[in-house]
């Protein structure tokens, strides 16, 4: 049987588990979550007692190691509750931590890997700077060798958990004029009295996934030990960023796939309760032909998704098709909040209904994993073969 | 203690659910644990974690399994299936008998189980392997006390305008009514403990019991007829000036729908 779309037994009971945590834990709270505009402690130690924060990672560290369909369901679980907790907490399993996992040593491993997977240390990565994001070429942040180590030098942009982070692992370069072949990966940790470090700098006020906080942080000549360097040699970083950038591209989709489920849920409750003309408005084809177009994208971009999950988890090369994904599922969901505030009508435009909270996170995800116009730029030039 | 719990799998309430035909009901493949089945379990493990000993959970179900999975994952030790293709169509009374029959020679200190499955509402089984086992049964207990199990517990139950304290010894029965505690939220850890557990099989022969004694045959309890729930009707309207509207109201309420 080559073709099976079929979970396991397994999976979904991971997929019922999950639920039933963010049913408790996260959904009762999300509309307080999005209003308060704070990092939420409390859920933050609840959530990371229940161990989902060693997902990825080897048992031996305090990780589960589960294969990547089952990191996809937790994602899209998670995502269905609060966006900005989801990104927050995923920045810790995947993002955050990735590198460290891949290329520290014993040592890193035991001091920032293993309290990371507790919850106890906040971890983050940093790609954006003020000229580059998705243009990851242009980085300019340095790094430079010296005596038993590095000096890193920059700034890095739209750091999600930067303003609360332990460490980070910093995209440098060791010469601009490099681009791409230039890219390395290094562990930093916050500055102490006794640690050289990077600094947080000015926290960002988002339009949406308001829990997680997001900023900018410092690196003035911080100085790093040899064993910080992360990579097998120097200037490879480029090639990890596309191993990592596929993961992160389909846990976009996910959560876009997430979102756009709520929102149209919701909608749907809605449009089946609200009465206009003498019936409630799903009975009319103008509503239902939202719901219908919703529905064929949304279970287009759910199996495709999956496909990309299943090809990362089988070694597959995806590239591409992750890609495809994350710009699919993406613009699904583009589509999907942007009719649900048209279905609620007046009601979407004030913050007592939930549609405009979809709207505001769903717009966070346009630009994780690449802007849509990098995305299509790159694709359509590999399809015409240019 | 060694301590047992009778879980249920059961269609979620969102789950769509068609009545096919006058016997039969087509049920969405969405489940959940019996909601009351959750404060059973949390229960025995909150005894467990005092007295030490052993909570395995125990169901009766062909397919679904899912209940002594989330057993496990909150942190119940075993977790045994009792499941025979001659239980197809069983009613309450079949269950509880397998159920008991699987009971009898085990040592058990205490057996627990939610005060009813969300499905059928019934509030059965739990009373019912009580009597064929013999010993006490409390349902739809709020609180449960144990000093020392060998002196016997100490249970709590809502009664109208107010509570009623009973002691009872061991072994007994007890249903779990919500307010009992709050169920923990599994740890990924068990989660994935749960996920690859081995879940024991036994069938009616070896409990001892024929095809006679499940099924339909041996029901005591026979559906008539299943039927759905009456499709609520569209708004009335009245467009009558005050005080005349008032009145149409007060006589639809009592001859069309007949609430006064």
């Amino acid at each position: 049987m080559a073709l099976d779309f079929t979970f396991t037994e397994e999976q979904e009971f991971f997929r019922q588990m999950v639920r039933d945590a963010v049913n408790r834990l996260i959904m009762p709270r999300v509309k307080e979550l999005d209003e308060k505009e704070e990092f939420p402690w409390d859920l933050w130690k609840e959530f990371a007692a229940l161990g989902y924060l060693g997902l990825r990672h080897e048992e031996k560290y305090g990780g589960m190691a589960t294969d990547t369909i089952s990191q996809m369901i937790f994602y899209e679980e998670l995502a269905r509750g609060s966006c900005g907790f989801a990104m927050a907490a995923i920045m810790q399993i995947l993002m955050g931590t990735y590198f460290i996992a891949l290329f520290g040593s014993e040592n890193i491993k035991q001091r920032i890997l293993v309290p990371a997977i507790k919850g106890e240390k906040i971890g983050t990565i940093c790609f954006t700077e003020d000229q580059s994001g998705s243009d990851l070429g242009g980085t300019r942040t340095l790094a430079t060798k010296v005596d038993g180590g590095w000096r890193i030098n920059g700034r890095k942009q739209w750091i999600t958990n930067g303003p609360i982070a332990d460490f980070t692992t910093v995209m440098a370069t060791v010469d601009p004029k490099l681009g791409l072949k230039g890219l390395n990966f290094y562990l930093v940790e916050k500055k102490t009295a006794d640690r050289d470090g990077f600094t947080p700098g000015q926290r960002l006020h988002k339009l949406g996934s308001r829990c997680s906080v997001t900023g900018e942080l410092v690196f003035d000549n911080v100085f790093i030990p040899d064993e910080n360097f992360l990579g097998e040699q120097i200037g490879k970083g480029v090639q990890y960023a596309g191993d990592i950038l596929n993961e992160v591209r389909i846990m976009t989709a996910m959560n876009a796939l997430a979102i756009a489920k709520g929102a149209m849920e919701d909608a749907r409750g809605y449009a089946k309760n609200r009465i206009a003309f003498g019936n409630p408005i799903s009975k009319y084809q103008l509503i239902r032909e939202k719901f219908a177009k919703y529905w064929a994208w949304y279970e287009v971009s759910w199996n495709y998704t999956y496909k990309c999950a299943w090809m990362i988890q089988n070694k597959i090369t995806c590239t591409n098709e992750c890609m495809l994904a994350k710009y699919h599922a993406t613009e699904m969901c583009m589509y999907a909040v942007e009719e649900a505030m048209r279905i609620y009508g007046g009601n979407a435009f004030c913050t007592e209904y939930p549609p405009q909270r979809y709207w505001r996170d769903a717009k966070f995800l346009l630009y994780g994993g690449g802007t849509h116009e990098v995305l299509c730029d790159y694709l359509g030039r590999i399809f015409c073969k240019d | 203690m060694e301590i047992y719990v009778l879980v249920k799998q059961v269609p979620d309430p969102e789950a769509l659910i068609k009545v096919k035909s006058d016997s039969e009901l087509e049920i969405e493949n969405k489940y959940f644990t019996n909601f009351f089945d959750e404060f059973a379990i949390e229960a025995g493990l909150k005894l467990k974690e005092k007295f030490g000993g052993k909570v395995t959970v125990l169901t009766v179900d062909n397919k679904k399994v899912d209940a002594l999975r989330r057993g496990i994952a909150m942190g119940a030790d075993d977790a045994i299936q009792i499941t025979d293709p001659a239980l197809e169509g069983s009613d309450q009374f079949a269950i509880a008998k397998a159920l008991a029959a699987y009971l009898k020679d085990k040592p058990f200190d205490l057996i627990l189980a939610g005060r009813q499955a969300m499905d059928d509402d019934a509030g059965i089984v739990g009373p019912a392997v009580a009597e064929l086992l013999g010993i006490p049964h409390v349902n739809t207990i709020l609180g449960l006390e144990v000093d020392d199990p060998k002196k016997g517990v100490k249970v709590i139950r809502e009664v109208e305008g107010g509570k009623e304290i009973l002691s009872c010894s061991l072994p007994a029965l007890f249903t779990c009514q919500k307010g009992l505690n709050n169920p923990r939220i599994p740890q990924v850890m068990n989660v994935m403990k749960a996920m690859k557990a081995q879940i024991k099989k036994m069938d009616l022969a070896a409990l001892g019991l024929s095809a006679a004694d499940a099924g339909g045959q041996a029901a005591k309890i026979k559906v008539q007829k299943y039927l759905p729930p009456p499709k609520r009707l569209p708004v009335k309207m009245i467009k009558e000036d005050f005080p005349e509207n008032v009145k149409t109201l007060v006589k639809l309420l009592r001859e069309e729908a007949k609430v006064i």
